[in-house]
């Protein structure tokens, strides 16, 4: 039977339609993950390129505190709660590529300059909230230990099963980055990352290392729990 | 006698546009069912009537929320490059001038929607696209432009925030993202379903480029599913009744 306009229109369509949904809520083709690793790359280029130390975040006047409709992430099987007594005492490491190394246990932290910010937080999943972060200021830290001018690169690590995440350091040294030890005029609690956790703006959620126990100076990327697993490195808001 | 229709970079847009924006469609909806709400959290939402109910798994694409990101934030550059030479091109070209409301545009437009409800026996007589087809050639361009702004706030509400607060901050530039998509959405489903439903022989010319005006719809008086053989075959059965 020759195939006439008619008949090519209606073979071709449902070619067409069978291929849309035989893609439909897959992954994608494999042979794509190259391109789309390449744009990643790409749009973390223009991403540092738009990056300015003067762009602050800012709530919306009238929005609310999340208080205690903030999600609580660990990856852990049950919430981390740092033990004193299997642990020893909580003390934040600061290292790598400083001259002078810190171990700076809560207290340490509490006697330096603090801040209170009232910021968003931007979820990868795409919610917002608003939180009130009391803290240090993460670029007061890296003065304090006298950070290397080549250290491109920091990491936040914690005590949740290994969970840590690298950042730039143009975004650590961010003004809005805080070191946060109170949330919302109370101090922090296990569900958000106590004792320490580190809280930016500038960062999607995942990027913000909760229960931290280190902070490395390096002059190379690290990674991280989320970027290892298929999430942007970047994560820049 | 077939003429040609479209330049093939209006062809050639037109399908990258078709890939693009599918993907852009399927992925976005993928990242959206991550948080299938509008609502800061500890708040609600006035303007979306299905708060926390995600779209079905089977209209969305990328696979997981990571997945779905990265085809959303690679094909973006796609659908903008892709946008910005079907509209210089057509601004260039002059094709623009079929696409903008002409004077008396809605008395046109109420004209089209009067002979689609048997309201008037003749079809207009219309240029290369008839008074509803301009609006909605016209209009697509500017809601692909309120989508890919609001996708720019969304994206980095902190580094661009100036543009984030033109859309009411981060909450509402999200809801105007994707309000626009599900306008594109429903001017694309009209838009596909009127192909087929009225001038079956378009498909041709948005493909090779031509396309016989002796088919048009206003030769054939062409509604949904009537009148759609070609004209040869029309002009027999006229002159078989006569």
């Amino acid at each position: 039977m020759p195939i006439d306009r008619r008949r090519f229109i209606t073979i071709s369509g449902s070619a067409v339609s069978a291929a849309i949904l035989a893609s439909c809520d897959s992954r994608g083709p494999k042979s794509a993950d190259r391109l789309l690793k390449y744009a990643e790359r790409k749009n973390e280029g223009l991403e540092r390129v738009l990056f300015r130390h003067t762009a602050m975040d800012e709530t919306i006047s009238g929005s609310r505190l999340a208080g205690a409709a903030l999600p609580s992430y660990f990856v852990s099987r049950t919430v981390p709660i740092w033990s004193d007594a299997v642990n020893g005492p909580w003390s934040l490491e600061i290292g790598g590529m400083v001259d002078r190394p810190m171990q700076l246990s809560l207290q340490n932290l509490m006697d330096l300059p603090r801040t209170h910010q009232r910021v968003n937080h931007y979820c990868v999943e795409g919610w917002t909230a608003v939180e009130q972060w009391t803290g240090v200021r993460f670029s007061d830290l890296a003065k304090l230990v006298g950070a290397h001018r080549d250290a491109k690169y920091v990491d936040f690590e914690s005590f949740d099963d290994g969970y840590h995440e690298s950042w730039d350091i143009e975004s650590a040294m961010h003004r809005q980055t805080v070191i946060a030890y109170g949330l919302d005029g109370h101090v922090l609690g296990p569900a958000h990352g106590a004792p320490a956790r580190l809280y930016s703006p500038v960062k999607l959620g995942y990027k913000n290392t909760k229960y931290l126990t280190r902070i490395m100076f390096l002059p190379k990327q690290n990674g991280g729990y989320w970027s290892d697993r298929g999430y942007e490195w970047y994560g820049g808001v | 006698m077939a003429k040609l229709r479209h330049h093939w970079i209006v062809r050639l847009t037109h399908w990258i546009n078709f890939v693009a924006l599918t993907i852009m469609i399927g992925s976005g909806l993928r990242i959206f069912n991550a948080y299938p709400r509008f609502a800061r959290r500890g708040e609600t939402f006035c303007c979306y009537p299905w708060e926390g109910h995600p779209i079905p798994a089977n209209l969305t694409f990328g696979g997981w929320l990571g997945g779905a990101r990265h085809w959303h934030f690679a094909m973006m550059w796609l659908l903008v490059v892709n946008g910005l030479i079907y509209v210089g091109f057509i601004y260039l070209h002059g094709e623009w001038r079929d696409l903008v409301p002409r004077r008396g545009y809605f008395r046109d437009a109420w004209e089209m929607i009067k002979f689609y409800l048997f309201a008037r026996r003749d079809h207009p007589i219309q240029g290369k696209h008839n008074a509803l087809q301009r609006g909605t050639y016209f209009l697509l361009p500017w809601i692909g432009l309120l989508a890919v702004l609001t996708g720019i706030a969304i994206w980095k509400p902190v580094q661009l925030a100036p543009l984030t607060d033109l859309f009411g901050g981060f909450v509402w530039a999200r809801y105007w993202h994707f309000v626009s998509m599900v306008l594109l959405v429903v001017l694309s489903v009209v838009h596909i379903f009127m192909v087929f439903a009225v001038d079956p022989y378009s498909l041709r010319s948005i493909i090779t480029g031509w396309y016989n005006p002796e088919n048009s719809p206003e030769e054939r008086n062409a509604r949904p599913f009537i009148n759609l053989l070609p004209n040869r075959f029309r002009k027999a059965e006229k002159s078989n009744a006569d």
